[in-house]
């Protein structure tokens, strides 16, 4: 698996905060990876050093093997950081027309075709200034697209969007990882989007790496068995501490080779057992389980 | 390349906002000839009610208007502070535009910084192109239309020598133009502000104005070197006046020319280059 971001013992201090703490991680090249994070985990500040906004305090950041903020690196990046905006008094086909050519580029922008991709065709001639925050979303995912980039990093690209247009925006997301090869980095708080769109994540707590790995991995690691029984209370009498009523049921927090020991032991007890299943643990317990630990102690 | 495609980019970005441009590079010119016009004509009206109750006889003829005299004229008066302040309307949004709508992030991350800020100014130097020649246009259509209402013919004497004094000029007002502007981009870049982009040149160009009035007193003569490096309004003037000939240009020091050159050339590279040196370690991603 080789990596298209490296990054080892990366700091970033803002006076006495430390938005970033020694912070190691290494994203594959390829696929979608998600960085999660409560406000203020570093994840805008992670991006700003990836696309060469802001030098780290400490720590080593590669990007497609070269330092972060090389022009050569950062030529072959796309990005859109938090909710773009543009000269107000310009159209959106002006925007990316003067974007295309801030980049070097002319015809082969193809900004026509990058405002029908995000849906923005009928508002190509409109002024931005009249844009809603997800217009303007849509409009920054076409700029950081129309360079053709190898890596894109986008932070919260759905933020304002309605159903229709998250759903697109995810379609359009997965085709550029696996129709176009792109390697998509994003930042959400839309952690049901994130589970959906998303092959791997790393998730961030106040600087620091909190967990990382497959989607899959990460909430497989949280399973639990969904028991609807009768009586409820004789259940929890068996399982003790690993049990918890939730909807009805009882959420065993078992191993799987302890399913059919403590099935038996129900039965023996009198327990009429309705449903057993295994229940995978979704992005967002996964989510709050890594970064709930610290968050009581945030100033 | 990379350098071509940042002048290409604001220059582009800066023709499609018409307020900043009208304002800008428009406005003084076509008032100044339609105020010329109005005025022409008015005087035109009080002169045509006393000539008609003159006896023939003592009727002036009506002369000649020479255009390529008027085009020298024009070239002399360029520079002068209405052209300043408007065009500062448009360096000002050209300098301090990716500040006020957040859209560095946008651009830095594919051009070097010094590219960047070289293509605002390469943009600001066309636009101070544009913004003389419709002045001279405007002053060559303003003689014309004095021509025309006073009844003068028309003659167009543009010698070698002519020439050279109006590409002289030209080119001396052209940098004291920008030498001013560069003032915005220092202030835009140091207080990432709009606002401090207009007035901060204004107000350090009305201070230079005043206490260069004041300099006679301190014993600091026009041409001297502490006039020439502190006012580079007097550098401008003692230029000029070397170009034109004539009185001031006789009662100038030895050298004061040289020491015009190193007054524009300092008040012109040293803001450019302070705000590059800012710029290079600015933290772009706050804007």
């Amino acid at each position: 698996m080789t990596s298209v971001i490296e990054t080892s013992g990366l700091t970033k201090t803002y006076g006495a905060v430390r938005a970033l703490d020694g912070l190691s991680l290494s994203i594959p090249r390829g696929g979608v990876y998600g960085v999660l994070g409560p406000n203020g985990a570093g994840k805008s500040t992670l991006f700003r050093i990836l696309l060469g906004l802001i030098r780290p305090t400490a720590g080593e950041v590669q990007v497609m093997g070269q330092p972060a903020g090389d022009p050569a690196v950062t030529r072959r990046m796309g990005s859109m950081i938090e909710t773009p905006r543009y000269p107000p008094y310009l159209t959106a086909r002006q925007a990316l027309r003067w974007l295309a050519l801030a980049h070097g580029m002319g015809a082969e922008a193809e900004t026509d075709r990058w405002l029908a991709r995000v849906g923005l065709t009928e508002a190509a001639d409109r002024k931005v200034r009249g844009f809603s925050v997800g217009m303007m979303q849509r409009l920054g995912v076409a700029a950081a697209l129309m360079t053709r980039p190898d890596l894109v990093i986008l932070d919260e690209p759905t933020s304002g969007m309605d159903p229709p247009g998250i759903q697109e925006m995810r379609s359009l997301i997965r085709s550029l990882a696996d129709d176009d090869g792109v390697t998509v980095v994003l930042a959400s708080h839309q952690l049901l989007e994130v589970q959906r769109v998303c092959d791997r994540v790393a998730i961030l707590n106040r600087g620091k790496l909190a967990a990382e790995g497959k989607v899959s991995d990460l909430t497989a690691s949280g399973e639990r068995l969904r028991l609807s029984a009768t009586p409820l209370a004789e259940v929890i009498a068996v399982l003790g501490e690993r049990g918890s009523v939730q909807d009805d049921a009882v959420m065993a927090s078992i191993p799987r080779a302890e399913a059919p020991a403590l099935l038996r032991a129900l039965i023996e007890q009198g327990v009429d057992i309705d449903e057993a299943r295994w229940v995978g643990a979704d992005l967002e317990s996964v989510f709050m389980t890594e970064t709930s630990s610290v968050e009581g102690d945030r100033p | 390349m990379m350098l071509a495609d940042a002048i290409r980019a604001e220059t582009w970005r800066l023709l499609q906002n018409r307020t900043a441009l009208l304002w800008s590079i428009v406005f003084v010119p076509v008032v100044g000839l339609a105020a010329s016009i109005a005025g022409n004509l008015f005087i035109d009206d009080k002169i045509s009610a006393v000539r008609d109750r003159l006896p023939s006889q003592l009727r002036l003829e009506r002369g000649t208007l020479d255009l390529g005299q008027a085009l020298l004229e024009a070239a002399g008066n360029l520079a002068n502070p209405a052209l300043l302040a408007f065009l500062l309307i448009g360096a000002a949004s050209v300098f301090a535009g990716d500040y006020r709508w957040e859209t560095w992030r946008l651009i830095t991350a594919r051009n070097s910084r010094p590219n960047l800020i070289m293509g605002k100014a390469g943009a600001v130097k066309l636009m101070v192109l544009a913004g003389l020649l419709l002045m001279l246009a405007a002053a060559v259509i303003g003689a014309v239309a004095k021509g025309l209402i006073f009844g003068n013919s028309f003659v167009f004497h543009f010698g070698a020598e002519t020439a050279q004094s109006f590409g002289l000029m030209f080119l001396l007002a052209f940098v004291r133009v920008v030498q001013f502007l560069l003032l915005a981009l220092l202030a835009a870049t140091v207080t990432r502000s709009m606002l401090a982009a207009l007035f901060v040149p204004l107000v350090i160009g009305v201070a230079q104005a005043f206490l260069a009035k004041g300099a006679p007193l301190l014993g600091w003569r026009m041409g001297d070197w502490p006039t020439m490096l502190l006012f580079p309004g007097d550098a401008y003037e003692v230029l000029k006046a070397l170009i034109q000939g004539g009185m001031m240009a006789a009662v100038l020091p030895d050298g004061a020319g040289w020491r015009a050159v190193a007054g524009l050339a300092l008040w012109s590279f040293a803001p450019f280059f302070m705000a590059l040196w800012w710029f290079r370690r600015q933290d772009l991603s706050k804007e």
